[in-house]
């Protein structure tokens, strides 16, 4: 008896434990469907907002600090009949939440922001969402870079997933001292000149490492993703077909970088670890290629005003990172999950996004107000930063990336880090190719 | 009378089976379903959103004709072996060391040695990130341009992932077992050892010919628990390696997970998922074959 009232005792136990863990897990895939939080209130922040006695409520997921809430108050004084619950959580939590819920078919929000680098696993999916072309969204289609648009749609250009919020254009940090330790000019339209195109940018790296010693970027992997962004076909076509191997643009990338690699004028610093922080500094390497929300990381790394610039890539740009707002077919209110987010995403709202919270803005309307042209960065030498990112926005070249593109993208990147290993660049491409079509055989 | 017995046994059972019930209802709901579930999506093409497709035995065909299944296996053995083998020799002379008279402050030692159990997988991971760090002034290559070996590229070649990935299992997990092989070893009688000293025994025959065969079933026990663990290796390899998870350090559940949450490929993780349960059940099985037999030999002795 003594012995069964342990198992009864040992059971139970083990039954409050799982029964903790299993509470917590639900609260955090189903986080939408009450406000009752008890479990994950650290994760999920949630906020409602709106009149009480509203006809509508939607269920809103973001990611980010994106201060939306402010906006939305202002949505829901024009539009009584609407209540907002917008929920807050982390970018990782968010679409896993939204894929999980996607995939069992219940749970999903009225409206959820998605990260441009997730939307494309959704492109086999077009049942579990809304086509906003169903809700007019061609009116708009105009008002937004074309490539952005084309971030979120199907092959075919039939079916659009979402409204894009932010972007993340890409453009050239760059060490104004080590530029003048080097001999040049470090004004923004010297360098812009100076680094025009990607002979220019070898040609200044062999400068810079003879007369400083110093590297001229971090990492072969942003320099390859500058290149690739430039490209207007990468690893797919619009039927999702690979393609990488097929034409040389992204062949003259990678051996592009491979090349500098090999020339040691190229660190072999990864991204995002300590002495890539310490690096930005210490002023390691003289450039960075990377997209306008690098700005605060590297004000967080290098207190010192001045030091760090801004100008344009070399032949174009690229972009990085920004989200889209999806309304998930599960909804019973599309129409007014429609009619909000294009309210939210329209360019008046995202020049308060931007000046408010520093979201870049997708709507070139926007780099024409005189808010936004004024806009100076003191940091950065009192040069209008704005309209850098602005112009590098609008040279972006649209391009198809396809549902797989990331852990393709991931292959490649190896490849480039392979290299930088020591590896023969010839065998390393042929690598990823192997890798990427096992990943596609799947 | 008998009959009224009879409802209080069946009540007593009753309540003991309520009592055990939701283990068994959650068990069936989160560890049961998801594992019928697996083998049944074993034989499925299924990215997680469209519609699953019936493929039959292809997604197992796919697994074994991709080498990257054969190295996570082959990397799980070599890391778990790597990893496990120093790791129980170092916990038996430690655990020695800490049940002799000779080392001053034991409670203190046993506490710390211990402690790299209780931490966390991730943090371990990141900090062994920092030391086995590609760039010649990361702490390990550091220490071996004394010796004049190059900087070596510890997330990307060959056996160096391995010797990371090893050492990190190593660290955390060898204080854990020194505590175990500890309290094997403080049921070992004390006169063994005096009459060992008096026959002029040394540390190391002590250690060789009473406390390792004194130890056996504890030993077993370690192994066990050791060959489970390598075999569910999974956070390090992930936290060193970044969600790429290089060929040359992926392990098995790395593998399936990659599968599954990278790729989108539930069909051919489900079936890797099958395959080591295979594996599993050998091993279980080898295992269960050589405890057997120290049992016998137990008996003889």
């Amino acid at each position: 008896m003594l012995k069964l009232g342990k198992v009864g005792l040992f059971s139970l136990a083990s039954v409050v434990v799982l029964g903790a863990c299993g509470g917590a897990n639900d609260g955090n895939n189903g986080g939408n469907e009450e406000a009752d939080t008890d479990a994950n209130e650290e994760e999920v922040t949630i906020e409602q907002i709106g009149s009480e006695d509203a006809d509508v409520e939607l269920v809103f997921w973001e990611f980010g600090n994106t201060g939306y809430d402010v906006l939305i108050e202002e949505y829901v004084e024009e539009n009584p009949h609407v209540t907002i619950n917008l929920q807050n959580s982390d970018m990782n939590d968010l679409h896993d939440n939204l894929f999980t819920s996607i995939s069992a078919g219940t749970g999903a929000p009225d409206i959820s922001m998605v990260e441009e680098a997730q939307i494309g696993r959704y492109l086999n999916a077009q049942e579990s969402f809304i086509n906003l072309y169903d809700h007019d969204a061609d009116n708009v289609e105009g008002e937004f870079l074309d490539w952005v648009w084309r971030g979120a749609q199907s092959g075919d250009g039939d079916f659009q997933f979402g409204l894009p919020t932010d972007i993340g254009p890409t453009v050239m940090f760059y060490r104004t001292d080590v530029f003048e330790e080097a001999g040049f000019d470090s004004s923004p339209e010297a360098v812009s000149e100076l680094v025009a195109t990607w002979d220019d940018f070898r040609d200044v790296a062999e400068q810079i490492n003879e007369d400083t010693g110093k590297l001229m970027t971090d990492s072969g992997e942003l320099v390859f993703n500058a290149r690739r962004d430039q490209a207007t076909q990468q690893y797919f076509n619009t039927d999702g077909e690979l393609i990488v191997d097929e034409h040389d643009q992204m062949r003259e990338a990678f051996d592009y970088t491979a090349d500098l690699l090999n020339d040691g004028l190229v660190g072999d610093i990864p991204l995002w670890t300590p002495e890539w922080h310490s690096g930005m500094a210490s002023g390691e390497y003289a450039t960075m290629l990377a997209p306008a929300w690098m700005q605060g990381v590297i004000k967080d790394n290098e207190p010192e005003e001045g030091v760090w610039s801004i100008t344009t890539l070399p032949e174009g740009a690229g972009n990085w990172g920004g989200s889209y707002l999806t309304i998930p077919a599960e909804t019973e209110h599309a129409e007014e999950a429609y009619a909000f987010i294009e309210w939210l995403t329209a360019p008046e709202q995202q020049l308060k996004a931007f000046l408010g919270y520093g979201l870049f803005p997708s709507t070139p309307a926007v780099y024409d107000m005189p808010e936004f042209l004024e806009y100076e960065d003191d940091y950065f030498g009192g040069i209008a930063t704005a309209q850098v990112f602005g112009e590098a926005a609008q040279a972006v070249e649209p391009v198809f990336k396809g549902r797989q593109y990331y852990p393709v993208d991931d292959e490649f990147k190896q490849a480039i880090d392979d290299v930088a290993g020591g590896v023969d660049p010839e065998e390393a491409w042929q690598e990823a190719l192997d890798r990427t079509e096992r990943i596609l055989a799947r | 009378m008998k009959k009224r017995r009879m409802s209080d046994q069946k009540r007593t059972a009753l309540s003991a089976y309520l009592f055990i019930s939701p283990f068994y209802i959650l068990f069936a709901i989160f560890g049961l379903f998801p594992m019928i579930f697996s083998f049944y999506l074993s034989f499925f093409r299924w990215d997680g959103l469209t519609p699953m497709e019936y493929v039959g035995f292809s997604n197992f065909e796919f697994i074994f004709s991709d080498p990257a299944f054969f190295s996570s296996i082959k990397n799980t053995f070599l890391i778990g072996i790597m990893g496990t083998l120093p790791q129980i020799i170092v916990a038996l002379f430690l655990a020695f060391a800490l049940n002799s008279q000779l080392v001053r402050f034991r409670n203190s030692f046993r506490t710390l040695v211990f402690l790299p159990y209780i931490t966390s997988i991730v943090a371990v991971a990141i900090i062994f990130g920092v030391i086995f760090n590609n760039q010649p002034f990361g702490f390990a290559n550091y220490v071996l341009s004394f010796f004049d070996i190059g900087p070596i590229r510890w997330n990307a070649e060959y056996w160096p992932v391995k010797i990371a990935i090893a050492s990190m299992v190593f660290w955390r997990w060898v204080g854990y077992n020194t505590i175990i092989f500890l309290a094997g070893m403080q049921s070992i009688p004390k006169d063994l050892y005096e009459a060992a000293k008096i026959d002029g025994a040394t540390i190391l025959q002590q250690i060789r010919h009473i406390t390792i065969p004194m130890l056996r079933p504890v030993i077993m026990f370690v192994v066990f628990t050791a060959t489970i663990g390598s075999l569910q290796l999974f956070t390090e390899p992930l936290i060193f390696l970044g969600r790429g998870l290089r060929e040359e350090g992926i392990t098995v559940v790395a593998y399936l997970w990659r599968d599954a949450f990278v790729y989108n490929s539930f069909g051919s993780a489900s079936a890797a998922a099958i395959v080591l349960f295979f594996i599993i059940i050998v091993l279980t099985t080898i295992n269960f074959l050589i405890t057997s037999r120290i049992g016998k030999s137990k008996k003889v002795g």
